[in-house]
């Protein structure tokens, strides 16, 4: 547990707090959905309200990471968001292909919900027309993924975020900046096992200290990944769950935690670790915690 | 957004199509020696990348000793050896210890020989494991043009020393000043840019020339196509000054900063113009 020594930018992205020292702001859970099949938005609005109850609960904030993976579900998905989720409340769109990302920005400007939008995610795959789409609708965050397939260790991982790697013509900061996104959160870009997994658990710290945005990753695919441990079911979950404990350790903002569906356990487990942490960074760094804390709502 | 894809899918990434469509570009263009192209990374980062004591940032810095970890390009070179057909021969083309030394930012050291050896013993174990795949190992020195360290042609040595295939020295830029040290490199070639400092051949003409020489025939930051015509002018102007020293011919430097069709058509006409001269 400890303190960074670059200042850290703390963003409030449409009532979220993220970033900071570690023990000022709960960490925040991505919980995703729709990744499996065709979208089942009975099962979702009963798992985004699980999601809301635990964060009122917990104090760590739940933000919905909605999978869009088909053209014919943009709509629909935006529709489901604007219906189901409180006012202004934040969510996250998950999208690989480029085109699907720029048809689902122009349909999320058109709803007037930008502003509400993590857009999830800039990487080396950007082209221009995703860039001048962002420039034309910028939602008001959005998560780089640090992934640099030269090297995936910290240092690789800044090098991507710095210049590109020379894999694109500019840095992935860079390309944010120039888009106008306010709210820049970094994930470390979670490796399988045998590809440098361990890296985007070491890369948080370096990344917050080196620049001070907010930072976190998707561990949940290290462990996804990890098939020797399909052999202990019930143990899997619990690895998986827990495996987000090391974000918040080592100084880390936001997890990405997988299926919501796992949300009822990752809420507690996340909560206790914010608890233990806040206590110490308190106690030696007279860092107070935000009054969502878990130390705050559940102590 | 194929490397975009392999990461979401969580698979591995290959670097070998990369490699493949630099080395088919090379045999289709009709060369006899092929590189792996230096697809993989800047040619001072493929060597940082993966020795001890380099940490990559905008310039790799210096923050340890620098030492040897593993094999830097030798897996590359084995898949290259293993796509070309057998009449091709492959170059090892490392990155020279003084170009090294002057591209990175030293935290550690503060004395640049001390550093330049360093990275000359970490590329002499690269080295060594090289010379088992590749024909030809060449060391890129471009930094040499710039200032000749007093220690150069030591470093060069610590690599070069007791190797088995045929060592050549690439260093680009005007080395009109620094001819008479070049040519007593402990190295069989020398490969500079004659097409771009056609001043060179004056210089060296005032040399007994003791080392093979692979003259650089196209330039490698111009656009403008050279006719096969103009390539073979060109060579005659070499074989005045060199005779039979010349052994290869070659782009004045790497081709990275063109795009692919002109860098394709300039090796195309380079090989049509050397066996207008010296036949296939």
């Amino acid at each position: 547990m400890f303190s960074f020594t670059k200042e850290q930018k703390i963003f409030d992205i449409s009532g979220v707090k993220i970033g900071g020292q570690p023990g000022l702001h709960p960490t925040v859970l991505f919980g995703g959905l729709f990744f499996k099949g065709e979208p089942d938005f009975d099962n979702a609005k009963k798992q985004i309200q699980k999601m809301l109850y635990l964060s009122y609960k917990t104090g760590n904030p739940g933000i919905p990471d909605f999978f869009i993976k088909k053209e014919e579900y943009i709509q629909k998905i935006i529709n489901f968001i604007e219906k189901t989720l409180p006012k202004n409340y934040p969510f996250s769109i998950d999208i690989i292909e480029p085109d699907l990302k720029i048809k689902t920005l122009s349909y999320l400007y058109k709803k007037k919900l930008l502003s509400r939008t993590i857009y999830n995610s800039i990487h080396i795959g950007i082209k221009k027309e995703e860039f001048e789409t962002l420039k034309k609708f910028t939602p008001t965050a959005a998560i780089i993924v640090a992934f640099n397939p030269k090297d995936k260790s910290p240092d690789g991982k800044i090098e991507v975020l710095e210049n590109g790697a020379n894999l694109i013509d500019n840095g992935l900061l860079n390309i944010v900046k120039n888009i106008g996104i306010k709210n820049v959160l970094i994930d470390t870009a979670a490796m399988a096992p045998g590809e440098n997994s361990g890296a985007s658990i070491a890369a948080i710290p370096v990344i917050k200290e080196e620049y001070g945005l907010p930072t976190g990753c998707a561990i949940h695919n290290v462990v996804e990944k990890s098939k020797w441990l399909n052999e202990f079911k019930k143990t899997k979950k619990v690895v998986d769950a827990s495996s987000n404990v090391n974000i918040s350790l080592f100084g880390g903002d936001f997890a990405i935690f997988g299926p919501i569906e796992n949300a009822d356990m990752v809420f507690p487990i996340i909560a206790w670790q914010d608890i233990l942490i806040s206590e110490y960074t308190q106690n030696y760094f007279g860092i107070n915690p935000d009054e969502n804390h878990p130390r705050r709502k559940l102590l | 957004m194929d490397l975009m894809n392999a990461y979401f899918k969580q698979k591995e990434v290959f670097w070998n199509n990369y490699i493949k469509s630099a080395v088919y570009d090379m045999i289709n263009s009709g060369l006899d020696m092929i590189s792996d192209g230096q697809t993989r990374d800047s040619f001072i980062n493929i060597f940082t990348r993966k020795l001890k004591g380099c940490r990559v940032r905008g310039r790799t810095e210096i923050i340890g000793k620098v030492e040897y970890k593993g094999p830097i390009i030798l897996e590359d070179q084995k898949f290259v050896k293993k796509i070309l057909p057998k009449s091709k021969e492959v170059v090892g083309v490392l990155t020279g210890p003084y170009t090294l030394t002057k591209s990175c930012l030293d935290l550690f050291y503060n004395d640049e020989k001390n550093l330049a050896f360093d990275f000359a013993y970490a590329l002499k174990q690269e080295a060594e494991e090289l010379q088992k795949y590749v024909d030809l190992i060449s060391i890129d020195e471009p930094f040499f043009s710039i200032k000749l360290p007093e220690y150069a042609k030591d470093i060069i040595s610590v690599i070069t020393k007791n190797l088995n295939p045929p060592t050549r020295l690439h260093v680009c830029g005007d080395v009109s000043n620094i001819v008479k040290d070049l040519l007593d490199m402990p190295v069989d070639v020398l490969s500079h840019e004659f097409k771009a400092k056609p001043n060179l051949f004056n210089v060296f003409k005032k040399y007994d020339i003791t080392k093979n020489i692979c003259l650089g025939c196209v330039c490698s930051d111009k656009l403008k196509i050279e006719t096969v015509d103009e390539i073979v002018c060109h060579i005659k102007k070499g074989i005045e000054v060199f005779g039979d020293k010349i052994t290869q011919l070659s782009p004045d430097c790497g081709l990275r900063m063109l795009p692919r069709d002109v860098a394709y058509q300039k090796l195309k006409n380079l090989v049509k113009a050397g066996a207008k001269l010296y036949g296939k």
